[in-house]
């Protein structure tokens, strides 16, 4: 075979996909051809580099087009400058500062809900950009062993910050009382699906840390609006 | 009987698979029309879509399809059951957006045939001017054939078959393509 043949074949070689003979035989050539060990190398490159190609956004933000496409409102994660004041309550300058003056009573019971003293720790970075400074590690399997007491613990929590948040509702306008009822539902409803999936298999790992972290989203999203309660006040 | 929540992964993991999907409670949320919920994951995501769009179909479209590909998703999040990642089934949403825009834009026809010259552009000898182009600068200046089969499998990892599959091609044109493809990028490593 020539030299031109196994060029055109390097790329199969790279990955892996000539047949025994054929890998035989191109081992034999490049042994003794040194202009297709160099190609090989430089095809080798080729696809590390690509491999190491970096993800760019897009240079402008996409969202309000896609917001005003699926006929959402303007978000409140968007860079300041683009934003209606007042559309959307949730400024995240808000809640981080807020999150520094709100450190309630139920923060030594979502600590408790985190299950202290766990060794197994299942943490899962969250893509949310509201996530407190006072917020603990999730922990797995600690959660299924002081079950009980966690999910009086967030209770207790989800009560405290209730109270805050309808001591503080009629500082918020409607619409953002709207959302904030209609996710508090939706979270509603998944932690009873996780918490009817633990009780059929209270040692499933997974399933406790999935109510753990459904439990949590209630909880971080209650603070939040404590927060702007405070704020707004 | 464990009852899924829509949109969201099934509560039950694969076996040996512990990991909790760190976008299950996001994808709950923005299925259940969450536009919020949405945005973090637009925000997670973007910058891998944008890129997987602007490799493959170049800079001029490359915003306006990823908006179609997050709108996409708005639109399909209720059918995705968590049997593969989220990151997974919206990269191959993804890759369905891009190319039914690129049969509208009707290149179909010349993509691996009047590509030839193009290729040469890139095919610069070491040293040369050409050579100093940026790695990415090269691969968007290959023809669109060797471009997208070269994206698809050297850059997101797709194998042969399956993008022969996407594409419409023999797997023997997929592995030529991609051939041809690295031969020309080989003088662009520069940067």
């Amino acid at each position: 075979m020539t030299t031109g043949h196994w060029t055109s074949r390097l790329s199969e070689y790279l990955d892996n996909e000539l047949s025994p003979p054929e890998r035989a035989a191109a081992d034999a050539h490049l042994r003794t051809c040194a202009a297709c060990r160099a190609t090989l190398d430089e095809l080798r490159a080729v696809t590390a580099r690509a491999h190491a190609l970096s993800d760019h956004a897009p240079a402008r933000d996409l969202w309000p087009a896609i917001a005003a496409a699926i006929g959402s409102e303007m978000s409140p994660l968007a860079p300041r400058r683009q934003r209606t004041p007042r559309r959307w309550s949730f400024s995240l300058p808000q809640l981080a500062a807020a999150a520094v003056l709100l450190v309630t009573a139920s923060g030594a019971a979502v600590w408790s809900l985190a299950g202290r003293g766990a060794t197994a720790v299942a943490t899962a970075p969250r893509p949310s950009a509201r996530t407190s400074p006072t917020t603990p590690p999730l922990r797995a399997t600690s959660f299924t062993a002081q079950r009980p007491t966690a999910e009086q613990s967030y209770d207790a929590a989800v009560a405290d910050l209730q109270r805050v948040v309808e001591a503080g509702r009629g500082r918020l306008d409607e619409k953002t009382l709207q959302i904030v009822r209609k996710n508090l539902a939706t979270i509603d409803t998944a932690v009873a699906q996780a918490r009817r999936a633990v009780e059929q298999d209270p040692a499933n790992a997974y399933l406790n840390t999935y109510l753990a972290r459904t439990m949590r989203r209630k909880i971080d999203l209650l603070r939040q609006v404590a927060a702007l309660t405070a704020i707004e006040s | 009987m464990q009852t899924p929540i829509p949109g969201a992964p099934p509560l039950t993991p694969s076996p040996g698979s512990p990991q909790i999907p760190s976008d299950a409670v996001e994808i709950a949320l923005a299925a259940s029309g969450d536009a919020h919920a949405f945005e973090r994951l637009y925000r997670a995501h973007v910058a891998r879509v944008h890129s997987l769009v602007r490799r493959m179909l170049g800079d001029e479209d490359a915003e306006e399809v990823t908006q179609d590909v997050f709108v996409r998703v708005w639109q399909k999040l209720g059918t995705f059951r968590g049997e593969s990642a989220f990151g997974t089934w919206l990269h191959r949403l993804a890759v369905n957006v891009v190319l039914a825009r690129r049969a509208d834009l009707g290149t179909r026809r010349r993509r691996f045939h009047d590509d030839d010259a193009p290729l040469e552009l890139v095919s610069a000898r070491p040293g040369s001017p050409e050579a100093v182009m940026d790695f990415e600068q090269a691969l968007a200046r290959l023809p669109e054939g060797a471009r997208q089969v070269f994206v698809l499998h050297d850059v997101e990892g797709y194998r042969h078959e399956e993008i022969a599959q996407m594409l419409g091609l023999a797997t023997g044109t997929s592995k030529s393509q991609l051939h041809r493809a690295r031969m020309a990028l080989r003088h662009h490593m520069d940067r």
